[in-house]
């Protein structure tokens, strides 16, 4: 499904990804762990298409297409879902607005007519139960006032509603209680199907006792240093992130 | 002043026509005639305005200001066109073409009783009360060249009085159209006096028809808003590509007094707004709200000031603008604090949002504080459309143009909330939209 090799990419003059590859199949579920200032971030950045970010070398392939020549747009409508870390604030625009003209964009790309009101409205009810979503927050405008909490619960609440082939959840465990962790992660788990793919990114273990992941793999300076079983998550829970430095160090 | 061939500048012609009218406009009417007579030597010392004037830098009229434009004396006889240039259903619809107040419409308009519709020149001639009270007794009319050039040639307009405890419901809508038939200055004319308790609502809409000659429309609204009276003043500008609008509008609020006002001005060459308030009752409150978005070749400027005269007023200031193409907008907003108006609170916010590499804006936001227990603020922002909003919402499926068109849409809607009226709110949104939309 996603096919990332050898992937170079620069924040200004800041090289930040200097060699990172992943292959992610349909059905499994992937976490990129790894320490401040690894490249997480900016490997979300890269995959949603986000302006500031370079990519020097590599490429990366998703459904056999060359991701990198597509628009933020066009990769959406590919089936590419990025939770945002910090969602942003869009005062005027309402949830429900929002979501019936990204469906209906992403519904035109695939050649399908406008979704009807009545199916809209049946789609909303159904996913926001999935997030545990207030009603009243769909009227509101995107993200406006929202808490931590909520604002991340909306970032599952659109992957649902946009059912995505690959969803990249960038730290969507960052600033969450235990129990807005809970029904985050549950939401995620009860979309997840064979058809389609997870990249979980996240700093700690925690999120990954609810999502639980197919691979781990640590990313450090840039790059893939080791990959494993969920057993690795929590190895580094245990150890820290200092031993992977340090074999790095030695290789 | 550019002068034509014989050497006449518009300015002269004017004046010309004033000493002509002077004799004939309500003779026996000596305290309007004095009036009058002050208000041309005021515009004969003043002249039109041009760049070097601090309130008209930024502004050319010279294009416009040309010695080939008539004072229009008489109303045009041909029909008005009253449903299409309506933009609400729901009114009582009055039209003013070329300032003239046309009574020959059958516009089956059944208001409460005791509300005053005229013509301003029948409410002159039958020596209305509130008309002697109140017309152009509030302000000064030496500060302002095209205020001073109302005062002195208007030959109509539109009187409306609303007695106290009356409660409207429907809005007025107020159709001020100028006639591009032939190259012409207008001078409309509105008195509007609120009596104390009272509510009532108008939509001024300014257009323009058949117009294939330069125009300019030169229209002063007076507004008084008297004791616990709600007036709200909803202003939309749409006028030709080839016309100019000069519109100067004075609310004076008497105790407790509550005035809104929403100024949107969509289309035209060049468009002047002068906008005052004067707080001069205790406990009243000002709200006043605008968004401009000129686009190619449109210049759109507003000037405000609000006068905090006594103590505890409030007066609350947005005005936002988006820029297209080679646009340019101009916002000046002054808000002034006397020594006397402790407990003030005022508040004034000015955004700007650029569209092209060309568009242009100047803003000068201004507060004067003469009072030492105030709370005050004001702020300015100018930028391009939020670059984290637009791929949030481009990485959602959106397509870039349409993404902008919703950013654009709900940054005018934060102004364009501010209307009570629903019909009136969805159709400006719509049209807004619709612009928009246009632009890329």
């Amino acid at each position: 499904m996603l096919s990332i090799r050898n992937l170079h990419a620069r924040v200004e003059e800041k090289e930040i990804l200097k060699g990172f590859s992943l292959e992610v199949k349909p059905g499994e579920v992937h976490a990129i762990m790894g320490p401040n200032g690894s490249g997480k971030s900016t490997l979300a950045s890269v995959l949603a298409g986000r302006e500031d970010y370079e990519v020097t070398s590599g490429d990366i392939i998703f459904e056999g297409k060359d991701l990198l020549e597509l628009s933020p747009e066009d990769r959406a409508r590919e089936g590419i879902f990025l939770a945002f870390q910090y969602p942003v604030e869009i005062p005027g625009v309402s949830i429900t607005n929002f979501l019936k003209t990204a469906i209906n964009e992403q519904r035109a790309y695939r050649g399908l007519p406008p979704m009807e009101p009545k199916e809209f409205l049946q789609l909303m009810k159904d996913k926001k139960a999935v997030v545990e979503m207030d009603t009243n927050l769909t009227n509101r405008s995107v993200n406006e006032g929202f808490s931590g909490g909520e604002k991340k619960r909306n970032e599952i609440f659109q992957m649902a509603m946009l059912q995505p082939k690959l969803a990249v959840l960038d730290e969507t465990d960052s600033g969450l209680d235990i129990d807005a962790l809970r029904i985050v992660a549950t939401g995620v788990t009860r979309l997840k199907s064979k058809d389609n793919a997870t990249i979980v990114i996240t700093h700690y273990q925690r999120l990954l006792d609810y999502i639980v992941p197919d691979f781990v793999h640590v990313l450090y300076d840039g790059k893939i240093v080791k990959s494993g079983g969920k057993e690795l998550a929590l190895e580094l829970e245990e150890k820290g992130y200092d031993w992977i430095k340090k074999e790095v160090a030695l290789t | 002043m550019t002068t034509t061939a014989e050497g006449v500048s518009l300015k002269e012609k004017l004046l010309a026509d004033f000493e002509l009218q002077k004799t004939a406009f309500f003779p026996d009417n000596p305290v309007l005639s004095g009036f009058r007579n002050n208000a041309a030597e005021a515009f004969k010392n003043l002249g039109f305005p041009n760049k070097k004037w601090e309130e008209y830098r930024y502004l050319n009229f010279d294009n416009f200001l040309k010695s080939e434009l008539n004072h229009s004396l008489t109303a045009p006889s041909h029909p008005v066109e009253i449903e299409s240039n309506l933009i609400v259903e729901d009114a009582y619809n009055l039209f003013l073409v070329d300032g003239f107040y046309n009574r020959n419409l059958n516009l089956k308009n059944e208001w409460p009783e005791g509300i005053v519709v005229s013509s301003l020149a029948d409410a002159i001639a039958s020596k209305n009360i509130h008309t002697l009270m109140h017309l152009g007794m509030h302000s000064k009319s030496d500060n302002d060249a095209f205020k001073a050039l109302n005062n002195s040639l208007f030959q109509d307009g539109l009187f409306i009085y609303i007695p106290s405890n009356v409660n409207l419901e429907k809005p007025f809508q107020i159709v001020q159209i100028n006639e591009g038939n032939e190259p012409k200055i207008t001078q409309p004319r509105i008195l509007i006096v609120a009596e104390e308790n009272s509510t009532s609502s108008f939509i001024h809409l300014q257009i323009t028809s058949n117009h294939s000659q330069k125009t300019v429309c030169n229209g002063f609204a007076e507004i008084v808003v008297g004791e616990n009276a709600n007036t709200s003043w909803y202003n939309v500008q749409q006028i030709a590509e080839n016309a100019a609008a000069v519109q100067t509008t004075e609310a004076y609020l008497q105790k407790n007094a509550t005035f809104e006002t929403v100024t949107v001005t969509l289309a035209g060459k060049l468009i002047r707004n002068n906008l005052t308030i004067a707080l001069n009752g205790r406990q009243s409150v000002a709200h006043l709200d605008g968004f401009y978005f000129p686009k190619l070749n449109e210049t759109f400027d507003n000037h405000t000031l609000v006068d905090h005269q006594v103590p505890n007023c409030e007066s609350n200031e947005l005005y936002k603008g988006a820029i297209a193409g080679n646009g340019t907008a101009i916002f000046n907003g002054k808000v002034f604090v006397r020594q006397d108006a402790q407990k003030t609170n005022a508040y004034q916010s000015n955004k700007n949002i650029l569209l092209s590499e060309d568009a242009t804006v100047n803003t000068k936001p201004q507060l004067e504080i003469y009072a030492d227990d105030v709370k005050c603020s004001h702020g300015s922002s100018t930028g391009f459309i939020d670059s984290e909003q637009l791929f949030y919402l481009r990485s959602r499926g959106i397509s870039e143009g349409i993404a902008k068109a919703l950013l654009l849409d709900a940054y005018a809607a934060e102004v364009i909330n501010k209307i009570k009226h629903e019909s009136l709110r969805n159709k400006l949104s719509e049209i807004i939209s619709e612009m928009i939309q246009l632009i890329k």
